[in-house]
């Protein structure tokens, strides 16, 4: 063995891991991969969820706003931290991190992208990630038509940034750019990659159940971060691109990512429940109880603990279907919720240049035209999930019975967990074939 | 994804884009509104600074038929090079 050899060997693997755009069909298995995970950990994954968090703490700021759950402590937060941090390291050890002001007219353009998207992810019941690719791949009916209104609402904007680039003149040019030197990058990149990971450990050291379980929370959204930005992953890009240039390799990417989230979804949801060793304790627990009345015990003590028993089998239940309940991500917004939801956010998002997820991975690459986006996002969305939730705007209650929005269906009650499957393959197949006829016929795309 | 193609030396541009600081999908549509003004054969210079048009312009450039001469790292930006069809 040469040692010249294996040092470029190693270099090779840095370059690899480190510096190369990843192939989009790597980065979707990945990236689903990832989303299993953290759906075993104990939730799904969302972009929302933290902007929301941080823009209820600006509104607490100025005083609107009751104090928020602790950016720390929400773990809607926590995955928005995890999975900026993720896509920071990325971009240092990349070199593509640096500050990239935009020109005046663009940081105007993330004003309105962010009220759009916090409009629009209220009305679907999340963004791209929640209110579409989980919530598709959480076997959720409402991910479909928010998939619906996202190829509108993505189109819309597609013509208007060709009218824009017909009319507007004022403040289009003169961004700047302000790099730092790679070594540093590089160590920024290791030093916060020891940030996460010390982080990590402190969760997992807390005596708190929940807080101790954002550990894994922290560690598998750095890594959703990670690879997003390494592959540059953009769901919006996958619904704009076949529209644009034809490009469908994103498209396909994402169909292929949902699918096979579903089918992890699937496996989870369907089996875990059944055989989960809470479930089993409980069904155990309460034959034996059924028996033995604990009023009618005439020992105090053994009563107490009876009923201490009973509660803790019951309270485990609970907390193992909130797991893999398939409440999560089943929204009331099956209806016109998730189409004009998916409408406003696929055109705010092309006012941003990027959806949810692709947002928050370039704020880690140092795009501070979406540094702007957030704040409005999260503002926005605070505010109108406030006032939905006063006028019961999607129902009351995890079924969301009454809701103005559309309808909470959780698709294998309605098809059956293999009907659902069968359904997702037929829908992601049936894109993935249109985008790549169109990429030959260019019929779809959008002249300038 | 391969490897990055470095534009050769003393090539003579017929028109510059300065798309610095935009981010996707402008400078890559910008680049296709600024290459209708230039002529064929003739060089359209981009300079930008994000990342995903290294991938988005060279891509662009096989669909649309314009030959990609490459790029070249400057003081903080890129400069994209692209031949006119």
């Amino acid at each position: 063995m040469s040692d010249g050899l294996f040092k470029e060997k190693v270099k090779n693997f840095f370059k690899i891991l480190c510096q190369t755009e990843w192939n989009a069909t790597v980065t979707g298995l990945l990236v689903a991969l990832l989303s299993i995970l953290i759906m075993a950990w104990w939730r799904p994954w969302g972009a929302v969820g933290a902007i929301r968090n941080w823009g209820e703490w600006i509104l607490y700021g100025i005083g609107l706003f009751p104090k928020p759950a602790s950016v720390v402590v929400s773990s809607g937060s926590v995955i928005g931290i995890g999975f900026v941090a993720g896509a920071f390291i990325s971009a240092c050890l990349g070199n593509d991190f640096s500050f990239k002001f935009p020109p005046p007219w663009e940081l105007v353009k993330a004003i309105i992208a962010g009220v759009l998207m916090g409009i629009g992810s209220a009305l679907a019941g999340g963004c791209n990630v929640g209110g579409m690719y989980n919530a598709i791949g959480n076997l959720a009916a409402n991910g479909f038509t928010m998939w619906l209104g996202l190829i509108i609402g993505v189109v819309i904007g597609l013509k208007y940034i060709y009218w824009e680039m017909e009319h507007v003149t004022w403040g289009t040019s003169g961004g700047r750019n302000f790099d730092f030197p790679y070594a540093l990058k590089i160590l920024i990149g290791l030093v916060s990659l020891g940030a996460v990971i010390w982080g990590a450990y402190y969760y997992a050291k807390q005596s708190d159940d929940y807080v101790s379980s954002l550990s894994g929370i922290l560690i598998i959204s750095a890594g959703l971060g990670y690879a997003m930005q390494r592959g540059r992953w953009c769901m919006v890009q996958a619904f704009r691109e076949p529209h644009m240039t034809g490009d469908c390799t994103l498209a396909k990417s994402v169909a292929l990512s949902i699918l096979v989230v579903a089918m992890g979804a699937a496996v989870l949801k369907y089996a875990v429940p059944q055989r989960g060793s809470a479930v089993a304790v409980q069904s155990v627990l309460s034959d034996v109880i059924d028996e033995i009345d604990p009023d009618e015990v005439k020992d105090e003590e053994l009563a107490d603990t009876l009923e201490d028993v009973v509660d803790a089998a019951e309270q485990a239940v609970v907390a193992a279907r909130r797991t893999l309940d398939p409440v999560n991500y089943v929204r009331g917004t099956f209806g016109w919720g998730a189409i004009v939801g998916g409408i406003l956010f696929g055109l705010g998002a092309m006012f941003a240049g990027g959806c949810g997820s692709g947002t928050l991975w370039r704020v880690g690459e140092g795009q501070i035209k979406l540094w702007l986006v957030v704040p409005f996002f999260g503002i926005t969305n605070a505010i109108m999930v406030k006032w939905f939730k006063a006028i019961h705007m999607e129902g009351v209650g995890p079924m969301h019975e009454g809701s103005k929005l559309g309808i909470h269906l959780y698709l294998p009650d309605a098809l059956g967990y293999g009907g659902t499957l069968a359904l997702i393959f037929f829908a992601m197949g049936l894109w993935y074939i249109i985008v790549d006829w169109n990429e030959d016929s260019n019929k779809l795309i959008v002249e300038m | 994804m391969s490897d990055i193609k470095i534009a050769p030396d003393g090539l003579e541009v017929a028109r510059t884009l300065d798309a610095k600081g935009l981010s996707c999908p402008m400078p890559l549509l910008r680049t296709k509104k600024e290459i209708e003004k230039i002529n064929s054969g003739e060089i359209l210079e981009v300079l930008g600074t994000d990342p995903g048009s290294r991938n988005d312009i060279p891509g662009w450039c096989a669909r649309a038929g314009h030959e990609y001469l490459g790029e070249k790292e400057d003081d903080g930006f890129m400069r994209f090079y692209i031949r006119k069809k």
